[in-house]
């Protein structure tokens, strides 16, 4: 009996202190907008799914030194006129408390469908590149980000 | 409250008419997340970073974008622009604060 009692003491022991940082963490860096990538990703697609393709080109370093300034670049192979443009473009970072980074609206009056921005990141995690275009399609490239220090507290 | 910098730049400097240039916006901007601590004082340090930024050419909105805020401090916006004669290139920003600022430049196409 004795054996017994001393294992269930050590497991809830166990279970407190890898339980308690990541509450403390949670409650801690909460934002308003605090946004997981699932949810961000429903709430731009609505429920349509994304096709990954060669279509979309996202330039991000694979090794990113310093979290706080990571240059992403989003290009897209499109003709840009009138019936047939790139509607939006939206960055999301996978594992950042607000997984949203930007969404730009783009008309067929910028000629050219790309962006570029610099964005922060907490820490290696997947930078998505989501794209809508005119007929209601949805494009999506990403890629991996190795982040040595992180940069979005 | 500080005078913001920012600054709109256009690749390349000379342009002709129908032609399509790249467009940078940049701006001096702490885009606080309000989630990082204070090192000195150990306190919240309050969230201040920029909700949307329009462009607007010869009075038409050609981008406009929704920005939340994991972009990094002083933020650059670049994207492309397709030059339709003479006009003026409106750049307004808005922050979570409530802070609203404008930059314009001057497009003038050559030949």
């Amino acid at each position: 009996m004795q054996r017994r009692d001393f294992f269930k003491k050590l497991g809830v022991v166990a279970a407190a202190t890898a339980l308690t940082p990541t509450i403390s963490f949670a409650s801690g860096a909460k934002s308003k907008n605090a946004m997981t990538y699932k949810t961000a990703l429903d709430a731009i697609t609505g429920g349509k799914t994304a096709k990954v393709s060669s279509k979309v080109k996202l330039k991000t370093p694979e090794i990113a030194e310093n979290g706080a300034v990571v240059p992403v670049t989003v290009n897209v192979d499109s003709p840009m006129t009138s019936d047939n443009y790139v509607k939006a473009i939206h960055i999301l970072a996978s594992k950042n408390f607000n997984a949203r980074s930007i969404d730009v609206n783009l008309t067929p009056a910028n000629g050219k469908a790309m962006f570029s921005t610099r964005i922060k990141l907490g820490g290696t995690q997947d930078v998505i590149a989501l794209v809508e275009l005119s007929s209601g399609e949805f494009l999506m490239a990403s890629q991996n980000v190795k982040v040595t220090i992180g940069g979005c507290g | 409250m500080a005078k913001r910098k920012s600054l709109i730049k256009i690749k390349p400097k000379k342009f002709k008419d129908g032609e399509i240039v790249k467009v940078s916006f940049m701006v001096m901007h702490p885009m606080d997340t309000g989630t990082q601590k204070d090192k000195k004082t150990k306190e919240l340090i309050p969230a201040k970073y920029i909700n949307s930024v329009k462009f607007n050419y010869k009075g038409k909105e050609i981008t406009n974008m929704t920005v939340w805020e994991s972009l990094s401090t002083n933020p650059v916006f670049t994207t492309y622009m397709k030059v339709d004669g003479k006009g003026e290139l409106k750049v307004t920003f808005t922050d979570s604060t409530g802070e609203v600022h404008e930059t314009s430049k001057k497009i003038k196409p050559k030949g």
